[in-house]
Protein backbone atom coordinates (compact mmCIF):
# COMPACT_ATOMS: atom_id res chain seq x y z
CA UNK A 1 0.00 0.00 0.00
CA UNK A 2 2.85 2.37 0.91
CA UNK A 3 4.26 2.05 -2.36
CA UNK A 4 1.21 3.41 -4.45
CA UNK A 5 0.39 5.82 -2.40
CA UNK A 6 3.61 7.19 -2.28
CA UNK A 7 4.45 6.95 -5.93
CA UNK A 8 0.86 8.76 -6.25
CA UNK A 9 2.16 11.12 -3.98
CA UNK A 10 5.71 11.70 -5.81
CA UNK A 11 4.24 11.55 -8.92
CA UNK A 12 1.11 14.06 -8.27
CA UNK A 13 4.52 16.59 -7.23
CA UNK A 14 6.76 15.62 -9.76
CA UNK A 15 4.38 16.30 -12.71
CA UNK A 16 3.71 19.76 -11.92
CA UNK A 17 7.55 20.51 -10.78
CA UNK A 18 9.23 23.59 -12.75
CA UNK A 19 12.19 21.16 -13.96
CA UNK A 20 9.35 18.97 -14.70
CA UNK A 21 7.53 21.64 -16.73
CA UNK A 22 10.42 22.63 -18.43
CA UNK A 23 11.26 19.28 -19.83
CA UNK A 24 7.30 18.89 -20.58
CA UNK A 25 7.78 21.92 -23.35
CA UNK A 26 11.51 21.47 -23.96
CA UNK A 27 11.87 17.71 -25.26
CA UNK A 28 9.13 18.14 -27.50
CA UNK A 29 10.51 21.48 -28.53
CA UNK A 30 14.03 19.94 -29.07
CA UNK A 31 12.42 17.71 -31.62
CA UNK A 32 10.98 20.56 -33.52
CA UNK A 33 14.15 22.29 -33.43
CA UNK A 34 15.90 19.23 -35.02
CA UNK A 35 14.19 19.08 -37.77
CA UNK A 36 14.59 22.66 -38.81
CA UNK A 37 18.42 23.13 -37.86
CA UNK A 38 19.74 19.68 -38.86
CA UNK A 39 20.29 19.17 -42.42
CA UNK A 40 22.04 15.69 -42.49
CA UNK A 41 22.47 13.11 -39.74
CA UNK A 42 24.76 10.53 -41.39
CA UNK A 43 21.24 8.85 -42.91
CA UNK A 44 19.42 9.09 -39.56
CA UNK A 45 16.15 10.14 -38.66
CA UNK A 46 14.84 12.71 -37.19
CA UNK A 47 13.15 10.06 -35.03
CA UNK A 48 16.43 8.21 -33.97
CA UNK A 49 17.93 11.66 -33.55
CA UNK A 50 15.32 12.86 -31.65
CA UNK A 51 15.53 9.56 -29.36
CA UNK A 52 19.29 9.79 -28.69
CA UNK A 53 19.74 13.84 -27.77
CA UNK A 54 16.30 13.98 -25.66
CA UNK A 55 17.73 11.04 -24.17
CA UNK A 56 21.07 12.46 -23.42
CA UNK A 57 19.39 15.80 -22.49
CA UNK A 58 16.47 15.04 -20.51
CA UNK A 59 18.60 12.32 -19.24
CA UNK A 60 21.09 14.58 -17.66
CA UNK A 61 18.21 17.22 -16.39
CA UNK A 62 16.79 13.93 -14.96
CA UNK A 63 19.38 12.80 -13.22
CA UNK A 64 20.26 16.40 -11.33
CA UNK A 65 16.71 17.10 -10.68
CA UNK A 66 16.54 13.53 -8.70
CA UNK A 67 19.88 14.47 -6.93
CA UNK A 68 18.88 17.86 -5.96
CA UNK A 69 15.51 16.78 -4.85
CA UNK A 70 17.03 13.52 -2.50
CA UNK A 71 19.74 15.57 -1.25
CA UNK A 72 17.39 18.89 0.06
CA UNK A 73 14.93 16.36 1.74
CA UNK A 74 17.91 14.83 3.46
CA UNK A 75 19.25 17.66 4.57
CA UNK A 76 15.55 19.50 5.53
CA UNK A 77 15.11 16.20 7.28
CA UNK A 78 11.86 15.20 4.99
CA UNK A 79 12.48 11.68 5.88
CA UNK A 80 11.83 11.90 9.07
CA UNK A 81 8.47 11.97 9.43
CA UNK A 82 8.50 9.12 6.56
CA UNK A 83 10.54 6.77 8.17
CA UNK A 84 8.91 6.73 11.86
CA UNK A 85 5.73 5.25 10.12
CA UNK A 86 5.27 1.59 9.58
CA UNK A 87 6.94 1.97 5.77
CA UNK A 88 9.79 0.04 3.99
CA UNK A 89 12.33 2.66 3.61
CA UNK A 90 13.21 2.20 -0.18
CA UNK A 91 10.15 2.69 -0.92
CA UNK A 92 10.87 6.14 -0.77
CA UNK A 93 13.31 5.89 -3.28
CA UNK A 94 11.20 3.45 -5.59
CA UNK A 95 8.27 5.92 -5.78
CA UNK A 96 10.64 8.53 -6.82
CA UNK A 97 12.31 6.88 -8.96
CA UNK A 98 9.12 5.32 -10.32
CA UNK A 99 7.74 8.71 -10.48
CA UNK A 100 10.01 11.01 -12.31
CA UNK A 101 10.97 8.01 -14.52
CA UNK A 102 7.20 8.18 -15.88
CA UNK A 103 6.92 11.54 -16.27
CA UNK A 104 9.88 11.78 -18.29
CA UNK A 105 9.01 9.03 -20.59
CA UNK A 106 6.02 10.95 -21.46
CA UNK A 107 7.67 13.89 -22.13
CA UNK A 108 10.10 12.14 -24.66
CA UNK A 109 7.42 9.92 -26.04
CA UNK A 110 5.59 12.89 -26.92
CA UNK A 111 8.89 14.32 -28.31
CA UNK A 112 9.79 11.45 -30.19
CA UNK A 113 6.06 10.73 -31.89
CA UNK A 114 6.52 14.48 -32.89
CA UNK A 115 9.34 13.57 -34.54
CA UNK A 116 8.05 10.71 -36.25
CA UNK A 117 5.08 13.42 -37.28
CA UNK A 118 7.98 15.49 -38.56
CA UNK A 119 9.57 12.75 -40.45
CA UNK A 120 6.83 11.46 -41.93
CA UNK A 121 5.72 14.56 -43.20
CA UNK A 122 9.35 14.76 -45.16
CA UNK A 123 10.44 11.49 -45.82
CA UNK A 124 6.86 10.18 -47.27
CA UNK A 125 4.48 7.80 -44.85
CA UNK A 126 5.99 4.46 -44.34
CA UNK A 127 4.14 3.35 -41.64
CA UNK A 128 6.68 -0.01 -40.44
CA UNK A 129 9.40 2.53 -40.92
CA UNK A 130 8.39 5.09 -38.84
CA UNK A 131 7.62 2.42 -36.00
CA UNK A 132 10.58 0.97 -36.09
CA UNK A 133 12.38 3.91 -35.87
CA UNK A 134 10.48 5.10 -33.05
CA UNK A 135 10.76 1.79 -31.39
CA UNK A 136 14.52 1.97 -31.35
CA UNK A 137 14.79 5.38 -30.06
CA UNK A 138 12.43 4.60 -27.38
CA UNK A 139 14.38 2.13 -26.11
CA UNK A 140 17.52 4.24 -26.40
CA UNK A 141 15.25 6.62 -24.42
CA UNK A 142 13.60 4.65 -22.13
CA UNK A 143 17.76 2.89 -21.05
CA UNK A 144 19.28 5.98 -20.84
CA UNK A 145 16.41 7.64 -18.92
CA UNK A 146 15.99 4.51 -16.40
CA UNK A 147 19.95 4.76 -15.71
CA UNK A 148 20.10 8.21 -14.98
CA UNK A 149 17.25 7.87 -12.78
CA UNK A 150 19.06 5.63 -11.14
CA UNK A 151 21.76 6.53 -10.88
CA UNK A 152 20.33 9.79 -9.60
CA UNK A 153 19.01 7.98 -6.66
CA UNK A 154 21.92 6.42 -5.66
CA UNK A 155 23.99 9.59 -5.81
CA UNK A 156 21.46 11.43 -3.98
CA UNK A 157 21.14 9.01 -0.93
CA UNK A 158 25.09 8.67 0.23
CA UNK A 159 26.29 12.01 -1.82
CA UNK A 160 27.07 14.68 0.75
CA UNK A 161 26.24 17.89 -0.53
CA UNK A 162 24.36 18.91 -3.85
CA UNK A 163 28.05 19.99 -5.67
CA UNK A 164 29.58 16.60 -4.97
CA UNK A 165 25.74 14.97 -6.27
CA UNK A 166 25.39 17.21 -9.71
CA UNK A 167 29.81 16.36 -10.60
CA UNK A 168 28.67 12.59 -9.71
CA UNK A 169 26.03 13.41 -12.29
CA UNK A 170 27.71 15.15 -14.51
CA UNK A 171 31.36 12.40 -14.10
CA UNK A 172 29.45 9.16 -13.64
CA UNK A 173 25.80 8.47 -14.45
CA UNK A 174 25.88 10.52 -18.09
CA UNK A 175 28.82 8.50 -18.77
CA UNK A 176 27.64 5.20 -17.59
CA UNK A 177 24.15 6.10 -19.44
CA UNK A 178 26.06 6.04 -22.71
CA UNK A 179 27.85 3.09 -22.12
CA UNK A 180 25.05 1.01 -22.92
CA UNK A 181 24.84 2.83 -26.25
CA UNK A 182 27.90 0.81 -27.10
CA UNK A 183 26.70 -2.35 -28.73
CA UNK A 184 24.51 -0.41 -30.87
CA UNK A 185 27.43 2.16 -32.41
CA UNK A 186 30.08 -0.63 -32.38
CA UNK A 187 27.67 -2.60 -34.47
CA UNK A 188 28.29 -5.98 -32.15
CA UNK A 189 24.94 -5.67 -30.55
CA UNK A 190 21.66 -6.09 -31.10
CA UNK A 191 19.03 -3.10 -29.37
CA UNK A 192 17.49 -6.00 -27.23
CA UNK A 193 20.54 -6.14 -25.63
CA UNK A 194 20.56 -1.71 -25.32
CA UNK A 195 17.46 -2.74 -23.40
CA UNK A 196 18.44 -5.94 -20.91
CA UNK A 197 21.66 -4.43 -20.25
CA UNK A 198 20.00 -1.16 -19.05
CA UNK A 199 17.45 -2.80 -16.84
CA UNK A 200 20.29 -4.89 -15.36
CA UNK A 201 22.24 -1.32 -14.62
CA UNK A 202 19.30 -0.08 -13.48
CA UNK A 203 18.16 -2.44 -10.89
CA UNK A 204 21.94 -2.52 -9.44
CA UNK A 205 21.97 0.39 -9.09
CA UNK A 206 18.45 1.27 -7.36
CA UNK A 207 19.34 -1.93 -5.12
CA UNK A 208 22.23 -0.33 -4.16
CA UNK A 209 20.61 3.06 -3.21
CA UNK A 210 17.64 1.11 -1.56
CA UNK A 211 20.68 -0.74 0.25
CA UNK A 212 22.55 2.39 1.53
CA UNK A 213 19.15 4.01 2.53
CA UNK A 214 18.12 0.97 4.55
CA UNK A 215 21.22 1.90 6.87
CA UNK A 216 21.16 5.29 6.84
CA UNK A 217 21.39 7.28 10.00
CA UNK A 218 18.60 10.56 9.49
CA UNK B 1 12.66 -7.49 28.00
CA UNK B 2 13.04 -4.24 29.49
CA UNK B 3 10.28 -2.25 31.42
CA UNK B 4 6.95 -3.39 32.82
CA UNK B 5 3.50 -2.86 32.32
CA UNK B 6 2.94 0.53 34.10
CA UNK B 7 5.48 2.30 31.76
CA UNK B 8 5.13 3.06 28.06
CA UNK B 9 8.94 3.57 27.76
CA UNK B 10 12.09 2.08 29.42
CA UNK B 11 15.68 3.64 28.26
CA UNK B 12 18.69 1.71 29.91
CA UNK B 13 22.11 1.92 29.79
CA UNK B 14 22.09 3.85 26.25
CA UNK B 15 25.81 4.85 25.09
CA UNK B 16 25.88 7.21 21.93
CA UNK B 17 29.14 8.49 20.55
CA UNK B 18 29.51 10.30 16.85
CA UNK B 19 32.81 9.19 15.68
CA UNK B 20 34.80 10.72 18.95
CA UNK B 21 32.61 12.58 20.44
CA UNK B 22 30.06 11.28 23.48
CA UNK B 23 26.94 12.51 23.32
CA UNK B 24 24.82 10.30 25.76
CA UNK B 25 26.27 7.83 28.48
CA UNK B 26 24.71 5.34 30.32
CA UNK B 27 21.52 7.03 29.94
CA UNK B 28 18.56 5.39 32.16
CA UNK B 29 14.97 6.31 32.67
CA UNK B 30 11.53 5.22 32.36
CA UNK B 31 8.30 7.02 31.65
CA UNK B 32 5.27 5.68 33.26
CA UNK B 33 2.15 5.27 31.10
CA UNK B 34 -0.25 8.46 30.38
CA UNK B 35 2.43 11.23 32.13
CA UNK B 36 3.55 13.87 30.70
CA UNK B 37 7.57 14.15 30.45
CA UNK B 38 8.93 17.55 30.34
CA UNK B 39 13.29 16.69 29.36
CA UNK B 40 15.47 19.30 29.62
CA UNK B 41 19.16 19.91 28.88
CA UNK B 42 21.47 22.15 27.54
CA UNK B 43 21.98 22.61 23.82
CA UNK B 44 24.38 19.50 22.89
CA UNK B 45 23.45 17.51 25.48
CA UNK B 46 21.54 14.67 23.63
CA UNK B 47 18.54 15.60 23.69
CA UNK B 48 17.61 15.00 20.38
CA UNK B 49 19.92 12.24 19.86
CA UNK B 50 17.77 10.58 23.07
CA UNK B 51 14.36 11.23 20.84
CA UNK B 52 16.34 10.12 17.58
CA UNK B 53 16.73 6.84 19.61
CA UNK B 54 13.43 6.56 20.82
CA UNK B 55 11.81 6.96 17.40
CA UNK B 56 14.23 4.42 15.46
CA UNK B 57 15.91 7.16 13.37
CA UNK B 58 18.96 6.21 14.58
CA UNK B 59 19.34 2.67 15.40
CA UNK B 60 23.44 2.43 16.05
CA UNK B 61 23.57 2.59 19.78
CA UNK B 62 24.43 1.06 22.88
CA UNK B 63 22.02 0.08 25.51
CA UNK B 64 18.19 -1.36 25.63
CA UNK B 65 14.88 0.85 24.49
CA UNK B 66 11.76 -0.53 24.86
CA UNK B 67 8.64 0.61 24.67
CA UNK B 68 5.56 -0.99 25.80
CA UNK B 69 7.55 -3.68 26.66
CA UNK B 70 8.93 -3.73 23.16
CA UNK B 71 12.27 -3.34 22.44
CA UNK B 72 12.69 -1.43 19.67
CA UNK B 73 15.56 -3.43 17.97
CA UNK B 74 12.95 -5.44 16.34
CA UNK B 75 11.12 -2.58 15.14
CA UNK B 76 7.76 -3.53 13.80
CA UNK B 77 4.91 -2.00 11.65
CA UNK B 78 3.08 -2.30 15.52
CA UNK B 79 5.64 0.09 17.15
CA UNK B 80 5.88 2.32 14.89
CA UNK B 81 2.30 3.10 14.70
CA UNK B 82 2.59 3.48 18.55
CA UNK B 83 4.28 6.65 18.04
CA UNK B 84 3.69 10.45 17.10
CA UNK B 85 6.85 12.33 16.56
CA UNK B 86 6.97 16.14 15.88
CA UNK B 87 10.71 16.94 15.05
CA UNK B 88 12.59 20.09 16.29
CA UNK B 89 11.98 21.73 13.08
CA UNK B 90 8.27 20.77 10.98
CA UNK B 91 9.94 20.11 7.09
CA UNK B 92 7.52 18.80 4.87
CA UNK B 93 7.49 18.32 1.09
CA UNK B 94 6.93 21.81 0.24
CA UNK B 95 4.39 21.04 -3.27
CA UNK B 96 1.89 19.45 -1.04
CA UNK B 97 -1.08 21.00 0.94
CA UNK B 98 -1.86 20.72 4.68
CA UNK B 99 -4.14 18.45 3.51
CA UNK B 100 -2.11 16.36 0.86
CA UNK B 101 0.46 16.15 4.01
CA UNK B 102 -2.07 14.96 6.47
CA UNK B 103 -4.24 12.35 4.06
CA UNK B 104 -0.33 11.02 2.99
CA UNK B 105 0.81 10.73 6.99
CA UNK B 106 -2.00 9.25 8.19
CA UNK B 107 -2.73 6.70 5.45
CA UNK B 108 0.91 5.75 5.79
CA UNK B 109 0.48 4.95 9.98
CA UNK B 110 -2.03 2.90 8.77
CA UNK B 111 -5.25 4.92 8.95
CA UNK B 112 -8.15 3.85 6.85
CA UNK B 113 -9.20 6.56 3.93
CA UNK B 114 -12.92 6.88 5.36
CA UNK B 115 -11.04 8.00 8.30
CA UNK B 116 -8.40 9.56 7.54
CA UNK B 117 -10.53 12.99 6.16
CA UNK B 118 -12.35 12.90 9.25
CA UNK B 119 -9.18 12.83 11.83
CA UNK B 120 -7.44 15.49 9.55
CA UNK B 121 -11.06 17.30 10.28
CA UNK B 122 -10.83 16.71 13.69
CA UNK B 123 -7.34 17.57 14.24
CA UNK B 124 -6.72 20.56 12.39
CA UNK B 125 -9.97 22.49 14.23
CA UNK B 126 -8.36 21.63 17.67
CA UNK B 127 -5.21 23.11 16.59
CA UNK B 128 -7.10 26.36 14.76
CA UNK B 129 -5.15 25.61 11.04
CA UNK B 130 -8.74 24.26 9.97
CA UNK B 131 -8.82 27.56 7.81
CA UNK B 132 -5.38 27.03 5.63
CA UNK B 133 -6.13 22.73 4.79
CA UNK B 134 -6.08 24.30 1.44
CA UNK B 135 -2.58 25.89 1.40
CA UNK B 136 0.48 24.73 0.34
CA UNK B 137 3.25 24.01 3.21
CA UNK B 138 5.52 26.31 1.49
CA UNK B 139 3.39 29.14 1.96
CA UNK B 140 2.78 28.40 5.44
CA UNK B 141 4.25 30.46 8.37
CA UNK B 142 6.66 28.94 11.07
CA UNK B 143 3.67 28.96 13.43
CA UNK B 144 1.11 27.04 11.51
CA UNK B 145 3.87 25.00 9.79
CA UNK B 146 4.65 23.90 14.04
CA UNK B 147 0.65 23.01 14.34
CA UNK B 148 0.45 21.29 11.33
CA UNK B 149 3.75 19.22 12.21
CA UNK B 150 1.64 18.56 15.51
CA UNK B 151 -1.73 17.44 13.59
CA UNK B 152 0.35 14.52 11.82
CA UNK B 153 2.11 13.21 15.11
CA UNK B 154 -1.49 12.82 16.55
CA UNK B 155 -3.04 12.07 13.66
CA UNK B 156 -3.01 8.25 14.32
CA UNK B 157 -4.11 8.71 18.03
CA UNK B 158 -0.73 7.69 19.30
CA UNK B 159 -0.01 5.79 22.35
CA UNK B 160 3.03 7.96 23.03
CA UNK B 161 3.77 11.54 21.65
CA UNK B 162 8.00 12.31 21.11
CA UNK B 163 7.85 16.06 20.55
CA UNK B 164 11.19 17.44 19.96
CA UNK B 165 11.05 21.39 21.38
CA UNK B 166 7.10 21.52 20.27
CA UNK B 167 6.48 25.25 21.47
CA UNK B 168 9.50 26.83 20.49
CA UNK B 169 8.93 29.60 17.92
CA UNK B 170 5.43 29.26 18.98
CA UNK B 171 3.31 32.54 19.81
CA UNK B 172 1.98 33.14 23.63
CA UNK B 173 -1.64 31.83 22.35
CA UNK B 174 0.16 28.89 20.77
CA UNK B 175 2.21 27.96 23.37
CA UNK B 176 -0.91 27.63 25.68
CA UNK B 177 -3.15 25.79 22.66
CA UNK B 178 -0.12 23.46 23.03
CA UNK B 179 0.50 22.85 26.45
CA UNK B 180 -3.72 22.44 27.13
CA UNK B 181 -3.38 20.14 24.33
CA UNK B 182 -1.04 17.84 26.09
CA UNK B 183 -2.96 17.64 29.29
CA UNK B 184 -5.77 16.52 27.20
CA UNK B 185 -3.83 14.12 25.33
CA UNK B 186 -2.46 12.91 28.62
CA UNK B 187 -6.13 12.78 30.30
CA UNK B 188 -6.80 10.84 27.61
CA UNK B 189 -4.08 8.07 28.43
CA UNK B 190 -1.45 9.35 26.06
CA UNK B 191 1.81 9.65 27.40
CA UNK B 192 3.97 12.76 26.07
CA UNK B 193 7.56 12.77 26.65
CA UNK B 194 8.63 16.81 25.44
CA UNK B 195 11.94 18.67 25.29
CA UNK B 196 12.51 22.14 25.68
CA UNK B 197 14.55 25.00 26.19
CA UNK B 198 11.90 26.81 27.38
CA UNK B 199 11.63 25.83 31.15
CA UNK B 200 8.75 27.35 32.04
CA UNK B 201 6.70 25.39 29.39
CA UNK B 202 7.97 22.40 30.86
CA UNK B 203 7.38 23.89 34.49
CA UNK B 204 3.63 24.13 33.30
CA UNK B 205 2.55 21.28 32.07
CA UNK B 206 5.06 18.30 33.12
CA UNK B 207 4.16 15.99 35.78
CA UNK B 208 8.05 14.66 35.53
CA UNK B 209 11.08 16.42 34.80
CA UNK B 210 14.08 14.62 33.51
CA UNK B 211 17.19 17.00 33.36
CA UNK B 212 19.77 15.85 31.21
CA UNK B 213 23.37 17.32 31.23
CA UNK B 214 27.01 16.32 29.68
CA UNK B 215 25.20 12.82 28.43
CA UNK B 216 23.35 11.34 31.61
CA UNK B 217 20.66 12.19 33.22
CA UNK B 218 21.33 14.62 36.58
CA UNK B 219 17.49 14.57 37.93
CA UNK B 220 14.73 12.85 37.59
CA UNK B 221 11.18 13.00 39.25
CA UNK B 222 8.44 15.72 40.13
CA UNK B 223 8.94 19.52 40.44
CA UNK B 224 8.41 19.72 43.98
CA UNK B 225 11.08 16.70 44.64
CA UNK B 226 13.16 18.47 42.52
CA UNK B 227 12.76 21.97 44.46
CA UNK B 228 13.60 19.64 47.85
CA UNK B 229 16.80 18.07 45.73
CA UNK B 230 17.98 21.09 45.09
CA UNK B 231 17.80 22.48 48.48
CA UNK B 232 17.74 25.82 48.11
CA UNK B 233 15.84 28.50 50.17
CA UNK B 234 12.79 29.93 49.22
CA UNK B 235 12.08 33.50 49.60
CA UNK B 236 9.13 36.12 50.96
CA UNK B 237 8.64 39.33 49.52
CA UNK B 238 7.34 42.00 51.62
CA UNK B 239 6.08 45.21 51.22
CA UNK B 240 5.09 47.95 53.87
CA UNK B 241 3.81 51.13 53.44
CA UNK B 242 6.38 52.70 55.87
CA UNK B 243 9.83 52.34 55.41
CA UNK B 244 11.62 49.73 57.74
CA UNK B 245 14.34 51.77 59.60
CA UNK B 246 16.54 48.53 60.53
CA UNK B 247 16.78 44.63 58.50
CA UNK B 248 17.78 43.66 61.82
CA UNK B 249 14.25 43.63 62.62
CA UNK B 250 13.40 40.63 59.83
CA UNK B 251 17.20 38.82 60.13
CA UNK B 252 16.44 38.50 63.75
CA UNK B 253 13.27 36.24 62.57
CA UNK B 254 13.63 32.40 63.20
CA UNK B 255 14.23 30.72 60.31
CA UNK B 256 15.29 33.57 58.37
CA UNK B 257 18.35 33.12 56.58
CA UNK B 258 18.92 36.61 54.96
CA UNK B 259 17.07 39.60 53.97
CA UNK B 260 17.46 41.74 51.05
CA UNK B 261 16.82 45.08 50.70
CA UNK B 262 15.40 46.05 47.66
CA UNK B 263 13.58 49.60 48.42
CA UNK B 264 13.34 51.02 51.81
CA UNK B 265 10.00 49.24 52.33
CA UNK B 266 10.44 46.44 49.72
CA UNK B 267 12.37 42.96 51.43
CA UNK B 268 13.47 39.63 50.08
CA UNK B 269 13.06 37.28 53.17
CA UNK B 270 15.54 34.16 52.24
CA UNK B 271 14.26 31.63 54.26
CA UNK B 272 16.87 28.79 55.37
CA UNK B 273 14.32 26.05 54.70
CA UNK B 274 11.42 25.72 53.02
CA UNK B 275 9.30 24.01 55.69
CA UNK B 276 9.44 26.89 58.03
CA UNK B 277 7.70 29.30 54.88
CA UNK B 278 4.33 29.38 57.18
CA UNK B 279 6.16 30.22 60.19
CA UNK B 280 8.03 33.07 58.76
CA UNK B 281 5.24 34.57 57.16
CA UNK B 282 3.43 34.73 60.26
CA UNK B 283 6.66 36.04 61.99
CA UNK B 284 7.04 38.99 59.70
CA UNK B 285 3.87 39.88 60.12
CA UNK B 286 4.01 40.18 63.93
CA UNK B 287 7.10 42.01 64.01
CA UNK B 288 6.32 44.46 61.05
CA UNK B 289 2.90 45.15 62.72
CA UNK B 290 4.51 45.20 66.57
CA UNK B 291 6.59 47.93 65.07
CA UNK B 292 3.24 50.13 64.48
CA UNK B 293 3.88 50.08 60.69
CA UNK B 294 1.77 48.50 57.80
CA UNK B 295 1.88 45.58 55.35
CA UNK B 296 1.07 46.34 51.58
CA UNK B 297 1.33 42.80 50.46
CA UNK B 298 3.78 39.92 51.97
CA UNK B 299 4.02 36.29 49.57
CA UNK B 300 5.85 33.63 49.72
CA UNK B 301 7.91 33.52 46.20
CA UNK B 302 8.49 30.02 44.23
CA UNK B 303 11.90 29.22 43.07
CA UNK B 304 10.90 28.73 38.74
CA UNK B 305 12.21 25.36 37.46
CA UNK B 306 14.51 27.97 35.57
CA UNK B 307 16.50 29.19 38.77
CA UNK B 308 16.72 25.37 40.45
CA UNK B 309 17.75 24.33 37.15
CA UNK B 310 20.52 26.39 36.71
CA UNK B 311 21.76 26.21 40.45
CA UNK B 312 21.48 22.27 39.73
CA UNK B 313 23.06 22.13 36.46
CA UNK B 314 25.30 25.23 38.10
CA UNK B 315 25.12 27.04 34.41
CA UNK B 316 27.72 24.34 32.56
CA UNK B 317 25.20 21.08 32.97
CA UNK B 318 26.93 19.82 36.52
CA UNK B 319 24.68 19.25 39.15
Amino acid sequence: MSLALLFKDELNGFYRSKVMLALWVGLPAMAVLLYFLVDNIEGMSITFFTGIMVSSIGGLLTSVLIVVNILNEKEKKVYDLFLIRPIRRENLLLAKFGAVFLCVMVASFIAITLAAVLDSATEGYDVQEILSSMKDSLIITVSIMAINCSAGVLIGVFSPSVLVGVLLVLFGSNQLSSMVLLPMITGWGEMWMVGLASIGISALLLFGAALVFRHKEF
Amino acid sequence: MVGNSGEMVSVSGIYKRYKDLPVLLNLSFDIPKGSIFGYIGPNGSGKTTTIKIMTGLIRDFQGEVSIEGRSIRNWSSELSSTIGYLPQQTSLQEWRTVDQTLYTFGRLSGLQASEVDKRIKEVTEMLGIAEYRKRKVSKLSGGTLQKVGMAQAMLHRPKLMVLDEPVAGLDPESRVLFKNLFRQLSREGTTIFFSSHILSDIEDVADTIGILGQGRMRYMGSMEELRERVGRSTEVSLETVEPIPDDRLLESLPGVSKVERVADNRFHIILQENGQIDTVVDSAIRAVLAQGLHIRGIHPNRQSLESLYLSYTDGEGRP
